[in-house]
């Protein structure tokens, strides 16, 4: 490509309008945490582009008002149970659909189609069969409707397609059973799949919004986002604690997101063209 | 069978030939594979198929969770369509709302493409443009809500402070600009994917086309109208679909920012499903608006697949 052979002189047009951009896209970062350090509310007008006497008073005013520690304690039991049930659920699925076997065009149609099925198109039939199986106000019922998510499967599918079959075929004269062949052999060769799965069913876990909002009764069960959205319609002007509760909440998910930023971008690109 | 020795059970396992073992064996691995593909079944059957089905059904019935159910015919779908005001708002919000996906996809192909030129910190760039992407939606409402705040809001301030306006714009309280201005917000959040899945795109075109076509003499231009786009069309469908469907389910960013105000002007159907279903308790009514809904959505989305040419979602089934 032409860029290959642009010199320095070229490029800084390209560097200029990306500091533009990349600006632009913080300034809400910047400002939810100045606000968070500054506290500034309704009232100060006009408001200061750099903090005025930042202070961690907020982020201490939050920490006693809410129960901080219990929220995330229940977003991190639910994000726990999607990710083992993705794992093991994928992981069965995605071998059984390397073989060939009667029927498996129909169970291929049938999992392609249930994902052009929004989850939100089915809340209220998944609410009422939650309520009829007693799980409403429970983790279980909250992690359920995510135990397995579709592209995941085919993730785990493309993975073991590439493992050579021959290596099975002799694993399986040494006498393997078919789960020791998934459990000593496939998922080990197939560590980005794995990847994949755990980081894609916790962000999808950790971030989901509607259906705890409909099935959790307690303010003991609330997950994260339940509990920053609760706190924003009970203390509309409580700014500063507002802001600092934000900024608590919002940190887990792009700590991990930061973390694991190449597993997290190589599951969604694969995760995504797989769909 | 009891009175075999074991004895004659050996000698019987001995005679026995050998292909019946394989194809026990065989049968053995038919059995296992089904089992494997149970407990991810049921949970499509139970969270996706079943409800599918359950919606419709409801769809025709009179119903709430504390009266039995009476067949109802056409009664919903009536109500919406001929007297419900509210219904045809959120209808036509959400087509405006779907406007998010072809806007922001232009622009992150603007973005991938610059990203994908060989200048230095280009990764750190990447970066930071898909940072608002795994954030909490309710965070983001949030956030932005603050932003748009119509006294001491971050917006009216660099407004006013340039002189562009004289009275602060209440963004999210006035009919003209809330949906815009939830709409602005869903895009800053969706961008960076956007940018991702293109730039994939455009890497794995092979670099020999451009190439050969300089050497023919085509310019910038015609590069890019010959070779990027078509051989993007696959990364820009995948957007289109994944944009259209992150359209239908924005629920969560409406509740926290406007929770469909004023009036209903930023009503979508989403909004208004789990409005009526949790609010109002009209289970029924519900139902039927969640199927229409998902007709809609399916409407577009094979709309959407033939406008790509028509083979965009096809999967290699062995």
């Amino acid at each position: 490509m032409a860029s290959r052979s642009m010199n320095n002189y070229r490029r800084w047009p390209i560097h200029t309008t990306l500091i533009i951009v990349c600006t632009l896209m913080l300034i809400p970062f910047y400002w939810v945490i100045k606000t968070s350090l500054t506290g500034e509310n309704l009232f100060s007008y006009p408001p200061a582009i750099l903090p005025q006497n930042p202070n961690p008073y907020y982020f201490v005013d939050a920490w006693y008002f809410v129960p901080f520690v219990r929220f995330f304690a229940n977003s991190v039991i639910v994000a726990g149970l999607a990710i083992t049930a993705n794992l093991i659920l994928n992981a069965l699925a995605g071998y059984a659909l390397t073989r060939h076997f009667a029927g498996k065009r129909l169970v291929v149609l049938v999992l392609l189609s249930s994902m052009m099925i929004p989850f939100h198109a089915t809340i209220i039939p998944a609410y009422l069969i939650t309520r009829e199986l007693g799980l409403l106000n429970t983790h279980l019922g909250l992690a359920l409707p995510a135990f397995s998510h579709v592209v995941l499967i085919f993730v785990f599918k493309a993975s073991f397609d590439a493992v050579p079959n021959s290596l099975i075929e002799a694993a399986r004269l040494d006498g393997l059973s078919e789960w020791r062949i998934i459990y000593k052999i496939m998922l080990p060769l197939a560590k980005p799949a794995v990847a994949t799965n755990i980081i894609l069913s916790f962000i999808w876990s950790w971030n989901d919004f509607l259906w705890p909002l409909m099935i959790i009764r307690d303010v003991d069960m609330q997950t994260l986002p339940l509990g920053l959205s609760t706190f924003q319609s009970y203390f509309e002007d409580t700014t500063g604690s507002l802001y600092a509760f934000s900024v608590m909440v919002l940190a887990p998910g792009l700590l991990v997101f930061l973390l694991a930023q190449k597993e997290f971008i190589r599951g969604l690109t694969s995760g995504a063209s797989k769909g | 069978m009891a009175t075999t020795t074991p004895e004659e059970a050996i000698a019987g396992a001995l005679r026995r030939p050998r292909k019946p073992l394989i194809a026990k064996r065989r049968h053995r691995q038919v059995v296992l594979t089904y089992l494997f593909l149970i407990p991810a079944a049921t949970v499509f059957i139970l969270y996706r198929l079943i409800p599918l089905g359950w919606n419709f059904v409801l769809s025709f019935q009179f119903w709430s969770p504390t009266a039995p159910a009476e067949f109802a015919g056409l009664y919903h779908y009536e109500e919406m369509f001929l007297f419900d005001d509210v219904f045809r708002d959120a209808l036509k919000n959400t087509l405006i709302y779907m406007l998010t996906a072809p806007i922001g996809i232009i622009m992150a192909l603007g973005l991938a493409m610059l990203v994908n030129s060989q200048i230095r910190s280009r990764g750190l760039y990447r970066t930071l443009i898909f940072l608002s992407y795994p954030l909490m939606t309710v965070g983001v409402g949030i956030i932005w809500r603050w932003l748009y705040d119509e006294k001491v809001g971050l917006f009216n301030f660099i407004l006013r402070s340039l002189g562009l306006i004289d009275e602060p714009i209440a963004f999210l309280e006035s009919f003209s600009t809330a949906l815009a201005s939830v709409m602005a917000a869903a895009i800053w959040q969706i961008l960076g994917f956007f940018m991702i899945i293109l730039l994939t795109g455009l890497q794995n075109i092979p670099e020999h086309l451009y190439e050969a076509a300089s050497i023919d003499g085509a310019n910038r231009w015609r590069q890019f109208y010959r070779i990027t786009l078509p051989l993007l069309r696959p990364s820009i469908f995948l957007c289109l679909i994944i944009g259209i469907i992150a359209s239908f389910t924005s629920f969560d960013l409406i509740f926290v920012m406007t929770n469909g105000g004023p009036g209903h002007a930023t009503e979508l159907l989403i909004t208004y499903i789990y409005r009526s279903a949790f609010q109002l308790s009209q289970f029924d009514y519900a139902g039927a608006l969640t199927v229409v809904m998902f007709v809609f959505f399916i409407t577009i989305a094979i709309l959407a697949n033939f406008v790509a040419g028509g083979d965009a979602g096809k999967v290699d089934i062995n």
